[in-house]
């Protein structure tokens, strides 16, 4: 006798019963992710200051939004979050295809390579940061060495430097980003048919056209996810920011999340901070649905 | 919807109140286990090696008159400090005493984290050797003491002045004349702090007020004064512009290298000044007598959800607000006592270094926060002001129009 079971394969819970195993990780999702959120949302339209946490919050509408946005600092913020996203996100995917490429043949200096990079990657932000700090400094590594070199005998500003701050904090940024791409691309280029690359080369193609022509077009999928992953991981940076700048000199470093760091942290109007993090928030959203949409595109092509 | 909004409040509050206590396995009041051993928990910022230090040691001067008790420090990041006292307010906990500083006494308040101290303090028997200056109030109400104060004033390297001719100065100009013979000579001028944020309202305070700058009748002609000052000594070459991004650990570093004639720092760089290779000194700020310098400091109180005030209270009177305990944080850290018999102790008249700054204290010493500033704009204000001032040291800006932005958005925060 053949059963059931036999005949239509292994037993599959049905739809309420799906729904019910998803229900614990749900109820975390929305304790952890949704309700902060709308606590968030509600807390930018309220007064809500350290004075005033532990009360009644008085509900004054979209006023947070509108000093934020009358706030001298804001447009300066905006200004200097799309520089440092850009330049972050433009050197950590160039830089991470350039050092997958340079590492995915299997010698002894690509392993070296790829040894210092997953160390770079691992080192915490605070770490990395104080470092470069100490680099960048007046008397730091760099400014001896363009000394020595016969440049300006007063040093380059890097971190003082209202025109330069916040171009060196981005580069030193897209440094500490670059092993995480380099990692990615690699396991990318990876997956190609070696028998590819020599079909290639029979053809006459150098490496320059090789790269253009093979390994460009294979990653191009990986790019498009790690694109969007990277102006995330730059348009939400803080900690490189804390250390090196603190935001400064005056205001010359300072981009959405960390102005909403100072707002509601450093002078304790948790309202006009919430309101500032919810603005960073809702372009990290809206990348993350590009993200989303690319995932689910490339599971249906495969 | 109100009651709503309160609930949502109370349960946010609950959960974060939960996972402090989780991440710190401790609560007020609480007993460690054994029914005689009582738990005092106290709430600090103190992170350098002498203020550590100095805690242990009032701590282990209670304990020896107190056997029962066990007192946990609790070190809580100055940035996180009042954010988490209220948060622990509003799920009805938090420590049995604060240490903590005076710009969020009005929070603390507000947020009942702290209460009023008036009917403990009116029977303390030494009340009197306070001076009015160390007392925080909100409303009338005395909220907190400050058990010591710290302020600043101009550290020179007596060497250097000898190797260039300069004299100690009295005024900015005298200061300048100095300080040119220093960059003559190779050598900097001045370090001071240029970090955005309160820190450099601090610094900047004796700066703006020698210029006539008022937070009780804000100009900003005295304001560009200051800022013109400010990019001048950079312009030749007196200050660093690497100062905007300085705390006031970093300069104080360099002025006791050598590397510059003077400091803009305060009486905690007494430990530090020590490993100077070289003579130094400390001077009253070379300021006009409408300049001040802010006596700041930490203040202290019992935590309102204490469940030991009584011992809270008598842990205070024998440690910050008693004359061994001011002095041991002299000792240790260089803080001022407030008390009038711990300020007049031979320790600190026989001290060069020490009576110079009680001599500030009392020629030029300001109420901090100030009074002119209201005190829910408190933060605010310092931070706006901290940051114009690492501006106008980065030359982010010409000294006038620097003025006029600043007063743009400090006048309104005046009014309140």
């Amino acid at each position: 006798m053949i059963s059931l079971r036999t005949m239509t394969g292994p037993s599959r819970p049905s739809g309420d019963r799906r729904l019910a195993l998803a229900l614990p990780a749900a109820a975390i999702l929305v304790a952890l992710a949704l309700w902060p959120l709308v606590q968030l949302g509600s807390m930018s339209l309220h007064e809500v200051t350290a004075a005033t946490l532990n009360r009644d919050w008085l509900f004054i509408g979209l006023e947070n939004y509108t000093r934020l946005f009358a706030s001298p600092d804001f447009p300066r913020a905006v200004g200097n979050t799309l520089v440092f996203v850009a330049v972050v996100t433009l050197l950590g995917m160039v830089g991470g295809f350039a050092v997958a490429v340079a590492v995915s043949s299997p010698t002894r200096g690509a392993s070296y390579l790829l040894g210092m990079m997953v160390f770079v990657w691992a080192l915490p932000p605070v770490v990395n940061g104080s470092i470069w700090k100490f680099l960048l400094g007046d008397h730091g590594l760099l400014n001896e060495a363009i000394r020595a070199l016969g440049g300006s005998p007063a040093g380059i500003g890097f971190l003082y430097d209202p025109q330069l701050a916040l171009w060196s904090v981005a580069l030193v940024n897209s440094w500490a980003v670059i092993p995480f791409n380099a990692l990615i691309f690699r396991a990318a280029l990876l997956a190609i048919d070696s028998e590819v690359l020599e079909a290639a080369e029979m053809d006459g193609a150098g490496p320059w056209q090789r790269i253009r022509y093979v390994l460009i077009p294979h990653v191009r999928a990986t790019a498009t996810v790690l694109g969007i992953l990277t102006v995330v991981y730059a348009f939400r940076s803080f900690d490189f920011i804390y250390v090196m700048t603190a935001g400064g000199p005056g205001t010359a470093s300072t981009t959405l999340p960390y102005l909403a760091y100072v707002e509601a942290f450093l002078r304790l109007d948790y309202g006009q901070g919430a309101a500032t993090a919810l603005i960073a928030l809702a372009v990290v959203i809206v990348l993350a649905l590009f993200y989303a949409r690319d995932v689910r595109r490339s599971e249906e092509t495969s | 919807m109100t009651q709503n909004r309160r609930r949502r409040s109370m349960m946010l509050a609950a959960i974060g109140a939960a996972g402090i206590l989780a991440l710190t396995g401790c609560a007020a009041g609480d007993t460690d286990g054994s029914p005689e051993s009582t738990t005092l928990t106290v709430w600090h910022y103190y992170n350098t090696d002498g203020q550590v230090e100095a805690l242990q040691k009032l701590a282990d001067s209670f304990t020896a008159d107190h056997p029962g008790v066990d007192v946990q420090f609790e070190y809580v990041p100055v940035d996180q400090f009042t954010t988490k006292a209220v948060t622990a307010a509003g799920a009805k906990t938090g420590p049995d005493v604060l240490v903590y500083g005076a710009s969020g006494t009005y929070s603390l308040a507000e947020a009942g984290a702290i209460e009023p101290m008036d009917e403990w303090w009116d029977a303390y028997a030494d009340k009197d050797q306070f001076p009015d200056g160390v007392m925080q109030k909100v409303d009338g109400k005395l909220y907190g003491v400050q058990g010591y104060v710290n302020l600043l004033g101009l550290w020179y390297n007596q060497d250097m002045l000898d190797e260039i001719g300069g004299e100690v100065p009295t005024t900015i100009d005298e200061m300048e004349a100095v300080m040119q013979k220093a960059v003559d000579a190779g050598h900097q001028g001045v370090t001071l702090t240029g970090k955005p944020g309160f820190e450099s309202q601090w610094q900047g305070f004796p700066w703006f007020t020698s210029h006539g700058f008022s937070y009780g009748d804000p100009q900003a002609k005295p304001m560009a004064d200051t800022f013109q000052m400010l990019q001048d000594w950079v312009a030749k070459g007196y200050l660093s512009r690497e100062a905007s991004t300085w705390d006031q650990t970093v300069p104080f570093q360099q002025f006791a290298s050598g590397a510059s004639a003077f400091a803009v720092n305060g009486n905690w760089q007494i430990g530090a000044a020590k490993e100077a290779s070289f003579a130094y000194g400390v001077a009253p700020m070379p300021i006009s007598s409408d300049g001040g310098v802010l006596l700041g400091g930490e203040v202290q109180n019992i935590g309102a959800f204490s469940k030991n005030k009584e011992l809270a209270q008598d842990f205070l009177k024998a440690t910050f607000f008693s004359v061994s305990g001011q002095l041991t944080l002299l000792d240790y850290f260089g803080s001022i006592p407030a008390r009038a018999d711990a300020a007049s102790d031979a320790q600190i008249g026989d001290d060069p270094i020490l009576s110079v700054f009680t001599d500030i204290v009392q020629q030029q010493g300001r109420p901090s926060p100030s009074p002119e500033v209201p005190s829910k704009n408190v933060n605010e204000v310092e931070g706006l002001v901290g940051d114009f001032w690492s501006k106008a040291v980065a030359s982010d800006g010409a000294p006038a129009q620097l003025a006029d932005d600043l007063m743009t958005q400090l006048v309104p925060l005046l009014k309140g």
